[in-house]
């Protein structure tokens, strides 16, 4: 063993004898710590609320969080030095790269620019509501906003667009931000809202194609190319496979939760169908809105019968406990697969998702600038508050936390989360870790690949919240679970345009 | 001679009659604020809300009459939710209610080791109900939950249908949580007041020769009866307002089959239709108070 070598796996041990015997102050010691115990503590933080796929993150050591740019640093220290004592406050998810912020945000930018950091971390529901509270009142409690691309038209107006303002505070726009950089495909779809940008793309769970090589290979099924085969695909491994206890699928189907929203809208868009049409009217009720839903109840069949009580922590779960075969859902679940308590590790592959039947209705028929595609999105973006009463500190904040450096290691350090920056995907940091193991990225070209051809974008509009939270997903939970409308997925549906289009002239949109 | 007086007498000067100690006032201030400002303040801030709408898109709360109101009675959701509620409440009165006294008769005893047995009965009660819906969802999960296992094992229920997807199953699953952790809540009370009772009526209606089941339906309950009738009351008012159980277990699935009022009134709130959901809790707390005066009046209950 080398002297570095040795360094590295006794460093708990010296930094507790550091502290222990004085040579080391209590800040150093919990920064210490808090580095070599990253991992467990994003696990914890993980916990918190529920929050969305990252079993892959499980762990990693003091080298991975390492910042690599100090040039980033040394310019943070400079720009930073009026703000120093200010705290700002942050409200998000419990999502990677808000848990890797706030395990590095102390040790590298409140210590180089003394600006202090609160992250709240609660369930995604409960961050709409504190955001929701703070821009009625236009109270500015939080100076930064962890927004759901679906809330975008609700929280626009409240929000500073960060490439005006990068450009008109040129003291304190960062060298090197790149904002080429950043996916534009992320940037249209997650940020922009009737032209203006809304945030910073901060998050990309999106929806690809999961399979189980082996099964696919010892029952000699072809790998799907659209959504039929797709179908057949999971009936055929469901028929060959449940004696031994695994499924062709599974879903996440909760009555009521967003999680079924999200797998309903990728049928309705994989069977060329779309939420609105042109004219803002409902139209998942049409030919292939009924196809997609009837699509959707042949998967739920073809799913664990727990799958209508299971969320997206459900499915994976499932999935990485080998209860199913494949799964069209988010990308971020992958790396459970091949971490070291999974029951499937280095069985499963990723592609971009088949692609959709009869073919994918344009954008320009949609309407509220829904995208209609398979890959369906949930990212988020990073937000800075109109109302913030520090908004140059916030924004030094949320220029670091969206750093090539930091997210690159968001991808790393969060147990290969999707990235953002075009460049984290070519990062030998992310590349390195393209092999099965914790955190692997080896999915990322299926994501890469579904971000820039087949993304898809709920709609836009300042009641999809309200819409997408409640109305859709009970009623569709009703169909699913034979509470109501008797497994007719037409009645479902009519019920559904129903209230949508009743929601949506009352809101006057 | 009052305090005041001899403070007035000694001193030659006198604070104003309301503020002395003969009056109620100082003594009453700190908590009258504290009720104006956690239960009057968002009373009336709820009620206030309950006769406005939120308007999306300028974010404005515009004044609309009864429109909330309105929109509540016809609600078929919030009639089923109340439905809901309504069931659950009754069923989870009785069964911790017949359980309480059962324990409680059990534990009513000076033998040894029951002392244990009855510190032992308060235990669930520290648990926080969230862990406790956690644990009861682990225990039920469809897949590897431990109750699940034994129930297919014993064929009470099928692998195909796992207690969480179906409504009457999901109901009891999570009344199960309820139950196990709040009958030693009821066994506490009725412990209490039988301990309380005096000895000589059931000595004389030992002498008398009257059976345990004379004796306990003659004079332990009638006797036990407003001792019975506030833990149901104190019990009811908890369980009519039941949120975290159903969050956790069900999140009000299968469909809506376990959507209580108070979760449905949560689950507006989270989608920011801040007035509807004040609206959907003022018709809780009209339920509550409508229904608890009924029975502080029927069993006569005197605190």
């Amino acid at each position: 063993m080398s002297f570095r070598d040795h360094d590295k796996k006794t460093f708990v041990a010296d930094t507790c004898n550091d502290f222990t015997a004085r040579r080391i102050t209590k800040r150093d010691f919990m920064r210490k710590m808090a580095l070599a115990g990253i991992g467990f503590s994003a696990f914890g933080s993980a916990m918190l609320g529920g929050g969305r796929p990252n079993r892959g993150m499980l762990g990693f050591g003091v080298e991975e969080a390492r910042a690599q740019d100090t040039d980033m640093l040394k310019w943070l220290a400079d720009v930073g030095k009026p703000y120093a004592g200010t705290k700002i406050r942050y409200t998000s998810e419990a999502t990677p790269p808000t848990i890797v912020a706030n395990q590095l945000v102390a040790g590298e930018f409140t210590k180089a620019t003394g600006i202090e950091v609160e992250v709240e971390i609660v369930p995604l529901e409960q961050v709409l509501a504190k955001a929701t509270q703070d821009v009625q009142g236009q109270l500015g409690t939080y100076d930064v906003y962890y927004l759901d691309q679906s809330w975008m038209a609700t929280f626009a107006q409240d929000v500073i667009d960060p490439r005006e303002y990068y450009d008109q505070n040129k003291a304190l726009a960062m060298p090197n931000f790149d904002w080429d950089d950043f996916s534009k495909p992320l940037v249209d779809g997650i940020a922009m809202y009737n032209g203006k940008q809304c945030g910073i793309p901060f998050d990309i769970p999106i929806f690809i194609l999961m399979y189980r090589k082996d099964l696919f290979d010892k029952h000699n099924i072809a790998l799907p190319t659209d959504l039929d085969a797709y179908l057949k695909a999971v009936q055929a491994l469901t028929e060959a496979e449940k004696g031994n206890g695994i499924f062709g699928t599974a879903c996440q189907a909760k009555s009521g939760h967003y999680s079924l929203e999200c797998d309903w809208t990728f049928a309705l868009w994989g069977h060329g169908g779309s939420i609105f049409n042109k004219d803002k009217k409902f139209v998942g009720n049409d030919e292939r809105g009924i196809a997609g839903l009837k699509f959707y109840q042949e998967l739920v069949k073809n799913s664990p019968p727990s799958a209508t009580t299971w969320t997206w922590d459900g499915q994976g779960q499932a999935l990485t406990q080998g209860q199913a075969a494949m799964a069209i859902t988010w990308g971020e679940d992958f790396p459970g697969f091949d971490a070291n308590d999974s029951k499937v590790k280095g069985l499963f592959e990723a592609l971009p998702a088949p692609k959709e039947v009869p073919g994918r209705r344009a954008t320009a028929d949609c309407g509220f600038n829904e995208i209609p595609a398979v890959g369906h999105q949930g990212g988020s973006t990073i937000s800075l508050s109109q109302y913030s009463k520090n908004k140059e500190a916030a924004w030094l904040f949320m220029q670091w936390v969206c750093s090539k450096d930091v997210m690159a290691r968001v991808s790393t350090l969060g147990g290969g989360a999707s990235p953002m920056r075009n460049s984290s995907f070519t990062d030998p940091r992310v590349k390195a870790k393209a092999v099965v193991g914790p955190g692997t990225t080896r999915h990322f070209e299926a994501i890469k690949y579904t971000i820039d051809n087949q993304m898809g974008s709920e709609p836009d509009m300042p009641i999809w919240a309200d819409l997408s939270n409640n109305d859709i997903p009970v009623e569709l939970g009703k169909l699913l679970t034979g509470q109501d409308y008797g497994g007719d997925a037409k009645a479902c549906l009519d019920a559904i345009a129903h209230i949508v289009d009743g929601k949506v002239k009352d809101a006057g949109l | 001679m009052s305090t005041a007086t001899f403070t007035r007498e000694r001193s030659g000067w006198a604070l104003p009659r309301f503020m002395t100690a003969e009056h109620p006032f100082p003594w009453l201030a700190p908590i009258t604020v504290m009720l104006l400002v956690f239960g009057i303040y968002p009373l009336a801030y709820s009620v206030w809300l309950s006769f406005h709408k939120r308007n999306v898109v300028s974010r404005q709360l515009d004044f609309a009459g009864f429109h909330q109101w309105a929109r509540a009675f016809s609600d078929t959701r919030m009639w089923d939710a109340l439905e809901t509620t309504l069931i659950y409440t009754f069923i989870a009165l009785a069964v911790q209610l017949a359980l309480g006294i059962l324990i409680a008769l059990l534990l009513d005893t000076d033998r040894k080791g029951y002392g244990i047995l009855r510190a032992l009965m308060t235990l669930p009660l520290v648990v926080p109900p969230a862990v406790t819906g956690m644990m009861f969802l682990l225990m039920q999960d469809g897949s590897f939950g431990v109750l699940s296992f034994y129930l297919y094992a014993l064929n009470l229920i099928s692998p195909a249908q796992p207690i969480l997807t179906q409504p009457v199953t999901a109901l009891l699953a999570i009344l199960l949580a309820d139950i196990w952790q709040w009958t030693p809540f009821m066994v506490l009370i009725i412990l209490a007041g039988l301990r309380a009772l005096p000895k000589e009526p059931f000595e004389a209606a030992a002498i008398d020769g009257a059976s345990g089941i004379q004796t306990f339906l003659r004079l332990t309950l009638p006797m036990l009866r407003k001792v019975i009738a506030v833990a149901v009351l104190i019990r009811g008012v908890d369980l009519f307002r039941i949120y975290d159980y159903v969050y956790i277990i069900s999140a009000g699935g299968p469909g809506t089959a376990t959507e209580t009022l108070s979760f449905y009134a949560g689950r507006i709130y989270f989608t920011g239709d801040f007035p509807y959901a004040a609206t959907l809790s003022l018709i809780v707390l009209v339920v509550l108070i409508g229904v608890s005066n009924l029975f502080v009046r029927l069993f006569k209950v005197r605190f």
